[in-house]
């Protein structure tokens, strides 16, 4: 059996219920991408990313194994792989932002390049808050709906609204400093 | 690019290319499948962080896409067995004893990995009619059943279905043809040439 892509997330959930490890397999091909971009901008570091990007689904795994089939039927996916996720970045957080350009590049050689400008927006998000980092890196770099991200970070939509208004407006002062330099 | 939404969605990344593999692997998930030569000529092995999963000749499966078609558990392509286990199953192949080998038998029924099971106790040189795995199950009845969960035997040769044969002494059926089912009991020493 080969691995495919998944069409939508009511096709991972079902396959999940009807074939554990074929539905883990659309999971990880699905989401990961999201989830190890995501963590790229909230940890900073390639490699941290790449663990939390790891370390997620194979949690994700093994709290399959206690929930019941109504329970993943009732999944809101990526709300719960982003709990998980954030829980790691977390931990990781807290290291410093590499300055050096260079460093910081992947090892894998087939990867995309690394995008434009990749480490200033590192460094401009470092400014958000926490919560303002959060929600602006869910919203606008992994695409995610503001339901999920009120889900994984157990804030009310209304503030996570907030934050993205907020760190948005801080991110466009923070970019026009930069242009008058 | 002005708009700073647009240029936060420029920082989607594509994660490195082994990243889903190793995920999939790491949690025991899927399986990875190579080539591994032998005196049946070279037999494609897939294998789960767990132990084996399946073993299928190219001669019948010629490519790898025809032997994951047929393979049930989710896969990816390896460029080589690891070193240990190659041995392992070339010397289970040249000796016929599989006792150090791990098998995966996830995926199957419990019926046909109890009939499996029963099977892998069979010794080189010893042949048993089906109606004994029936027996060993505690289902005598049951004979056909074992029949039909022995000819889906995803790990054969290893497995050692093929010392498994009709109540009148011939070899009966196998996967690969009777010819081979007789050639193997033959060099194991179960039967005269």
């Amino acid at each position: 059996m080969k691995a495919r892509d998944p069409s939508n997330e009511a096709e991972v959930r079902r396959t999940l219920v009807s074939d554990r490890d074929l539905g883990f397999t659309m999971l990880v091909r699905r989401y990961q991408p999201g989830i190890y971009s995501g963590a790229r901008r909230l940890t900073h570091r390639h490699e941290d990313a790449e663990e939390v990007a790891q370390d997620t689904f194979l949690r994700a795994y093994r709290a399959l194994d206690g929930y019941d089939d109504q329970r993943i039927r009732d999944l809101q996916v990526q709300g719960w792989l982003w709990t998980i996720a954030l829980n790691l970045c977390r931990n990781r957080a807290n290291r410093p932002i590499q300055e050096t350009p260079g460093l910081d590049e992947p090892t894998g050689g087939t990867q995309d390049a690394v995008p434009i400008d990749s480490e200033s927006w590192n460094r401009r998000l470092a400014r958000l808050s926490t919560d303002q980092r959060n929600a602006v890196v869910l919203r606008h770099v992994v695409d995610l709906p503001i339901a999920d991200i009120a889900a994984a970070t157990g804030r009310p939509e209304g503030t996570v609204k907030a934050d993205i208004s907020r760190g948005l407006q801080r991110l466009r002062e923070t970019v026009e400093r930069e242009d008058l330099l | 690019m002005n708009n700073i939404e647009d240029q936060l969605a420029t920082l989607m990344e594509r994660p490195p290319y082994d990243l889903e593999r190793n995920t999939v692997i790491d949690a025991g998930a899927g399986d990875l499948v190579s080539s591994v030569d032998s005196r049946f000529g070279p037999l494609w092995v897939a294998w789960s962080r767990i132990g084996i999963t399946g073993l299928t000749p190219t001669f019948a499966s010629p490519t790898i896409d025809s032997f994951l078609d047929q393979h049930r558990r989710m896969s990816y392509e390896a460029s080589a067995l690891p070193r240990s286990l190659e041995g392992e199953i070339s010397e289970a192949l040249e000796s016929g004893e599989s006792e150090g080998l791990d098998f995966d038998l996830r995926g199957l029924s419990d019926f046909q990995a109890s009939v499996l099971e029963s099977c892998s106790t069979i010794r080189p040189g010893q042949v048993r009619p089906y109606g004994w795995i029936a027996e060993e199950l505690h289902k005598p009845g049951a004979t056909r059943a074992v029949g039909t969960a022995l000819a889906k035997n995803p790990i054969p040769i290893l497995i050692p279905c093929h010392r498994v044969v009709k109540s009148d002494g011939s070899v009966g059926s196998y996967a690969f043809g009777p010819e081979m089912k007789r050639d193997l009991l033959i060099r194991e020493g179960a039967i005269a040439l």
